[in-house]
């Protein structure tokens, strides 16, 4: 009886988003009479962070100071539609929604810069809440400038509005295929994990977890990694501790109390080193890809790979629970049926049933 | 009961057998400790009674007639954190943060008891403590810098 270790590697493709169904995303940017920005996507902020990244897209689009836009998603009923938090698409799709509608404000800013300047739009800049001609820095009309003449002299509201979708692609009934625009925002990711394996009691303990993120930009580089480690625990668990209960989604059969169902606690955290490449994709906000659920799906594959490569077995069913990882050392096979007979091939397995080796209980072949 | 919560003094007309963690929300209007599991396990519910960090769902009202209650509101101001609030928001040691507080709580009696706590004193003292977003990483560091900067 000894401890082993292992390593195992795995690699994702994440696409973007609802890859089929259609799945709008929209929102609405205006700007106050005193040049400050109002934002309203439907994108929920759950704690991942799409409220300061949807803020940062409208700031840079806009050319104004982070601080001078408030994105005030707290009502859904109000504001724009979302699809939804999930499938690694508040940056991607919510913030191609934000920045189309920042755009469109930021034609109708320069438009009204353009009659008080008198110079045309495409000879106009904005940088740092001003707006400026170009190789002419002088010239220049502050955005609470311009959105004051918009109010008070145009009779005008600056404002614009945005929508990004997947659209919906047919399903061919007869070989199941489906026909989709390409798109460049496909994310990538690598998981190594180094684990170690208890061949008496069966336990797992990943010690290391080495990730690579390919996100496109990280427009907010500290809540990738943020959604990074996060994603690592969750796929930890996921690899080693959380059942999904039996017939899931069915709720007749899960756990009574909130220690049936075991998420990675403290004692679990590996090691963790994370490596975030800025490849930059064509059609997203800064070049932004995704993040998110995509963060989570590499770790179970690597950690049975790593549990293979340390002991010779292959765990072949998620969680690798103690109880998994000892069958799979013991070449349990799952027993077949034959009319009215439960038959194991395996005479080993059957001690682990009975303890009088299945006399009387089972029939066993051999 | 008479309890004093944050430095003020409340006599609680919940009945005795009212979980602390209900007094609190409900009849005090304290919502920074969060009913996670409401058996002890989730640690979303911790407040220091007498300096020590315990599970506030878990404690009668009888069992702490008379103690003193800190929570999360009792530590700082947004103008004005504590150490272990102000090393939670550097290092972004929040996502969602159900378990925040909770945590806080925690780190705040782990350094108030071990103040040159090492990285395994740290790991031991918030064990028992779950968090669902963060992987644990930014949280450990966080309360790493709380236990190297001044009080």
């Amino acid at each position: 009886m000894a401890k082993h270790k292992g390593r195992g590697i795995a690699t994702i493709e994440y696409p973007t988003g609802m890859n089929q169904n259609g799945d709008p995303s929209q929102a609405w940017v205006k700007l106050k009479p005193d040049g400050r920005v109002d934002v309203f996507s439907g994108t929920v902020d759950i704690g991942q962070g799409s409220r300061t990244v949807h803020t940062q897209i409208v700031a840079d689009t806009l050319g104004v100071p982070f601080d001078w836009v408030t994105n005030d998603n707290t009502n859904t009923d109000s504001s724009a539609v979302c699809t939804g938090s999930f499938a690694s698409r508040g940056t991607f799709i919510g913030g191609n929604a934000v920045r189309f509608a920042a755009e469109q404000a930021r034609e109708r800013i320069l438009d009204i810069a353009s009659k008080e300047l008198e110079i045309a739009p495409g000879d106009l800049d904005i940088v740092d809440g001003e707006v400026v001609a170009k190789g002419a820095p002088d010239r220049k009309i502050g955005i609470p400038e311009v959105a004051a003449a918009a109010t008070w002299n145009y009779g005008e509201l600056i404002t614009g509005t945005g929508a990004a979708l997947k659209p919906y692609a047919d399903v061919n009934n007869d070989d199941g295929s489906v026909e989709l625009e390409p798109h460049s925002a496909i994310s990538y990711a690598a998981c190594v994990a180094e684990v170690e394996v208890d061949d008496e009691t069966g336990e797992v303990k990943v010690e290391r977890l080495i990730q690579v993120y390919d996100v496109g930009r990280a427009i907010n580089p500290t809540l990738v990694e943020g959604q990074i480690e996060g994603g690592a625990m969750m796929g930890l668990g996921l690899g080693l501790l959380e059942e999904a209960y039996p017939y899931y989604p069915e709720t007749d059969h899960r756990g009574g109390e909130f220690g049936a169902y075991l998420a990675p606690a403290l004692e679990d955290l590996p090691d963790v080193d994370n490596l975030i490449i800025e490849n930059p994709s064509e059609d997203g906000p800064f070049g932004a890809k995704a993040i998110g659920e995509m963060a989570n799906n590499a770790q179970p594959p690597a950690i049975v790979s790593a549990i293979y490569d340390a002991v010779g077995v292959w765990v072949t069913q998620l969680p690798a629970t103690p109880e998994r990882v000892l069958r799979a050392l013991d070449g349990e096979k799952e027993p077949r049926r034959d009319g009215k007979r439960v038959i194991f091939d395996d005479p080993v397995s059957i001690r682990t049933v009975s303890s009088d080796g299945g006399k009387g209980f089972f029939e066993t072949d051999g | 009961m008479r309890l004093t919560v944050n430095g003020e003094q409340h006599d609680l007309h919940s009945p005795p057998l009212t979980s602390l963690l209900t007094a609190l929300r409900e009849e005090l209007d304290i919502t920074s400790p969060k009913a996670g599991c409401h058996q002890g396990g989730c640690g979303a519910c911790t407040v220091l009674v007498d300096g020590e960090a315990r599970r506030s769902c878990l404690l009668p009202l009888a069992a702490v007639d008379g103690a003193a209650i800190t929570t999360l509101e009792g530590l700082g101001a947004a103008d004005d954190l504590s150490n272990v609030q102000a090393a939670f928001d550097e290092h972004y040691a929040a996502q969602c943060g159900f378990c925040t507080s909770g945590f806080i709580m925690a780190a705040t009696a782990l350094i108030d008891r071990t103040p040159k706590a090492s990285r395994e004193e740290i790991l031991a003292g918030l064990s028992g403590h779950v968090c669902r977003c963060t992987g644990y990483i930014k949280i450990v560091s966080a309360v790493e810098a709380a236990v190297g900067s001044p009080a």
